[in-house]
């Protein structure tokens, strides 16, 4: 497999954002229209009572040629959850998927808690419009914390195969405090979980899908799955789980895996199929990939440096 | 009307020396039975922090089988330890149910966290016993029982029971947050789920018991115990507001059901309400019903929602 780079596509800060969003365009996801192709990510506001990022779902419409912007959204996508609820202070990343004539909507709701920065899970919003908003099934989430997966619960890539509805996503395995100085880090890994009707789900329970390569405490994010020549081939995103923000040789790079039976998977990114560009937008980080397809070409859309502040890119794959 | 008869308070936390985690409270007393005590699992907090926030524990009190209000050992140390780090239980395992399965005695707990827009958040979770109930080992560092898409946050106040081999787990769930004088005050409602195995549920999905005082209604501890045919629910209520005091604060409800789900709430029957006086004058809350040697007793909580202690009383007649 060759992924041939085709540079950064969107930067939102060219753009007029609703909710007062003003940067960042993290966790691209494509729904592919006849004639358009509609990008969801999440950027963000501040919070003006304590200065905190909110995030919030937007997206942007473009041609074919995935260079030409059509439209911005120009209102709400999904409103952040009420009071109390898991979504409360964000929703990072949404997974869009068609379901008949409804487009199903998975969020990863971010709250804040006092002793950890954050908790997370992960929503259904269900779109009868052509994915322009979303509506909640319910306030609360349908995957969260459990026995073996006690935090963290997030960043799903959902995909029907056959008629079991697959769900690949991260559950914390807990929170360290790595330096005396620093706020305590998170540690996350890919787990599966399958479904008959895509709301109730049944976890494997802290299966780790993936093998780790930084040992025991890399943090693999954003896992996102494709079928080419009866092959399942997953991209996801991984990095040390300290002092990875702004120390390029720790952060985030895109990691491959596949697989034949979608059980066991195989770990292949010894030798990265995408790597950082010196000097360009995404030099010192690779993260947050999807992949889709689009008129007969694999696409993978991902963000670069500081996590997608400026925006997101596109690679094309060369067969 | 059931007639309960006051027998007064059996359990006061202040009184108990050297446990520095067991200051004040004794909340939701649950029970089980040996050959020549009762030990009644509560939960417990030492003093507050700087900030007056406080942690709470879990614990049992040894009461003597044959007189009730003869305090035979309270426990050294707390029977769960708190979560780690991010955990669901970090703050908090409050409160507690107990159930013997075979050789081992399982309890379930509401895990507390704190969170950043509302005071905290709650999580049922899972441990179990092989020495009757000294100490318990967590099933996993996650919660048994979670968030879903109708029970968004606050699942708490678990009541285990098992009949005909199906587990049985009465709970409460958060429905919104009300703010009240810049403070984020829960409102939440009985529901229920069943499982096989205890630790795969199904939720019903519904409240089960209708709210009488106000839609905003708090309902908590339903403890459901089976006698003569029917399923009885004793459990506690409070307006959602200015309920620290006598005016709004808990009272004892009743419902009855002949299958679990379908509840018949008719709270002029609870048969018990505040006294005129003294530990129980202001709210009654957290009842627990056991049965022993021929008498039906209630466990239940007195003002300032068990901070004082937790008292008895005993059935004069039957629950049907």
């Amino acid at each position: 497999m060759k992924w041939k780079k085709l540079g950064k596509i969107f930067d939102p800060t060219q753009h007029n954002l609703p909710n007062d969003c003003v940067q960042f365009a993290q966790s691209p996801q494509a729904l592919v229209f006849d004639d358009f192709v509609r990008i969801y990510f999440s950027t963000r506001s501040v919070d003006k009572r304590n200065r905190k990022y909110l995030s919030h779902i937007a997206f942007v419409d473009m041609q074919k040629n995935l260079r030409d912007v059509i439209r911005v959204s120009g209102k709400t996508v999904i409103p952040l959850g009420g009071l109390g609820c898991f979504d409360e202070h964000g929703i990072f990343p949404m997974n869009v998927m068609r379901h008949g004539d409804a487009v199903y909507g998975y969020t990863c709701g971010w709250n804040r808690r006092v002793s950890v920065s954050v908790d997370t899970a992960i929503g259904l919003a269900i779109s009868r419009d052509d994915g322009l908003t979303f509506q909640r099934i319910g306030d609360g989430p349908v995957l969260a914390a459990s026995l073996h997966e006690p935090c963290l619960v997030g960043d799903c890539f959902v995909k029907v195969i056959g008629d079991v509805w697959h769900m690949w996503y991260i559950f914390g395995t807990g929170w360290k405090r790595f330096s005396a100085e620093a706020p305590p880090d998170r540690i996350y890994k890919i787990g599966h979980a399958v479904s008959d009707d895509g709301i109730n789900w049944v976890k494997e329970e802290a299966r780790q899908i993936i093998a780790n390569r930084l040992g025991a405490n890399e943090s693999q994010a954003l896992p996102t799955v494709i079928e080419i020549d009866d092959r399942y081939h997953m991209f996801f995103c991984y990095r040390q789980s300290f002092d990875f923000r702004t120390n390029k040789d720790r952060g985030y790079r895109i990691g491959h895996a596949y697989s034949e039976d979608l059980v066991n998977w195989t770990r292949d990114d010894e030798d990265p199929l995408l790597d950082v560009t010196p000097g360009d937008w995404d030099s010192d980080m690779l993260c947050y990939p999807h992949v889709f397809e689009c008129d007969c070409r694999v696409y993978l859309l991902y963000n670069g440096n500081e996590f997608g502040r400026y925006g997101f890119g596109l690679a094309a794959l060369e067969r | 009307m059931f007639k309960w008869n006051k027998l007064g308070k059996v359990f006061t936390p202040q009184e108990v020396e050297g446990r520095n985690w067991l200051k004040e409270f004794a909340q939701a007393p649950a029970t089980l039975v040996f050959d020549d005590f009762v030990r009644v699992f509560f939960s417990c907090r030492p003093s507050a922090d700087e900030n007056g926030q406080y942690v709470s524990y879990s614990a049992y009190v040894d009461l003597i089988r044959s007189n009730l209000f003869k305090v035979r050992h309270v426990s050294q140390q707390p029977i769960l330890s708190l979560g780690g780090l991010g955990e669901f239980d970090e703050f908090g395992t409050y409160p507690v149910s107990v159930i013997r399965n075979g050789e081992e005695v399982r309890a379930y707990y509401a895990g507390w966290t704190r969170c950043e827009s509302v005071p905290f958040n709650v999580a049922i979770g899972m441990a179990t016993s092989r020495d009757g109930g000294e100490t318990f080992t967590k099933l996993g560092n996650g919660p048994v029982l979670s968030y879903s898409p109708d029970e968004p946050f606050v699942l708490s106040g678990p009541k285990i029971r098992r009949f005909n081999d199906v587990w049985y787990l009465w709970y409460i769930a958060g429905r919104n947050w009300k703010m009240i004088e810049g403070r984020a005050e829960p409102v939440y409602k009985i529901r229920m789920a069943s499982s096989s195995d205890g630790i795969h549920w199904n939720k019903v999905n519904k409240d089960l018991i209708e709210s009488r005082l106000e839609e905003d209604e708090a309902q908590a501890s339903p403890d459901v115990f089976f006698a003569n045919g029917n399923y009885h629910m004793f459990f506690c209520y409070r307006y959602s507001s200015h309920y620290r005091g006598r005016e709004n604060g808990y009272r004892i409800g009743y419902a009855s059901s002949t299958n679990q789900v379908d509840w018949m709430r008719d709270d002029a029957k609870a048969g018990i309400d505040v006294s005129e006086e003294g530990w129980d004058a202001e709210m009654i809350s957290y009842p627990h019903v056991f049965e022993l040697d021929g008498k039906t007793y209630l466990a239940y909580l007195g003002n300032q929602v068990g901070r004082h202690g937790f008292g008895l009383a005993v059935l004069d007649g039957k629950l049907e």
